[in-house]
């Protein structure tokens, strides 16, 4: 199982989903383009200790994180 | 009599190691521990050892190379270093919803590892507290 983890106020979302699975692929490719195009950014691990943003939504990865948009404090 | 008092005492210590436990599974089941435990998760070993035991760690900017040390906190907790590792300004800029020291801390890491620019963009300078 993969997971898309959204950071919010409760710690986080997290939302599973199984990438042989077509119908949970188009629900998390839907949840990674609403995320993202509220500002979110998604990245992912790619190697221990590596990590990347992924600019567009890619079913093998197995755990996304999105973090919301950054301002000046 | 000496065998009653160590069963006494391994008993005790027995109630001790359960309560810990406990507290630390009703912890991660808050908000602020669910982000612990995921910026655990995402540091490097070495960057949670740093925090672990010095109550920050460093990160290296992904297009300048600079090092940056990110401190415990939600706000006004990112500093640059320079080359001999002291803290040259403090850069402010933070998640833009209310999230947990965690989470801040983990985007704050992932801004600066993965897209230093667009964090420096919107970051305010202040000027960093004498602790840091």
């Amino acid at each position: 199982m993969a997971v898309q983890i959204v950071m919010d106020r409760a710690g986080d979302s997290r939302y599973p989903f199984d990438p042989a699975s077509a119908a949970q692929v188009a629900e998390a490719e839907l949840r990674f383009q609403q995320l993202t195009a509220r500002g979110f950014t998604a990245t992912a691990r790619v190697a221990p200790g590596r990590v990347e943003i992924i600019r567009s939504f890619d079913p093998r990865v197995e755990e996304y994180v999105f973090f919301p948009r950054l301002v000046g404090g | 009599m000496f065998s009653v008092v160590r069963s006494e005492q391994r008993a005790l210590r027995r109630r001790r190691a359960v309560r810990t436990l406990y507290g630390q599974h009703r912890f991660h089941r808050t908000p602020a521990g669910r982000a612990q435990r995921l910026l655990q998760q995402w540091l490097t070993p070495a960057q949670w050892k740093q925090f672990c035991s010095r109550g920050y760690f460093d990160v290296i900017g992904s297009h300048s190379a600079r090092r940056y040390r990110i401190y415990r906190g939600t706000a006004m907790n990112v500093c640059l270093l320079d080359e001999r590792g002291r803290v040259r300004r403090g850069l402010c800029f933070v998640p833009i919803y209310d999230l947990p020291a965690g989470d801040v801390m983990l985007a704050q890491k992932l801004a600066l590892e993965l897209c230093e620019d667009s964090a420096l963009m919107v970051a305010r300078e202040f000027i960093p507290r004498a602790l840091y």
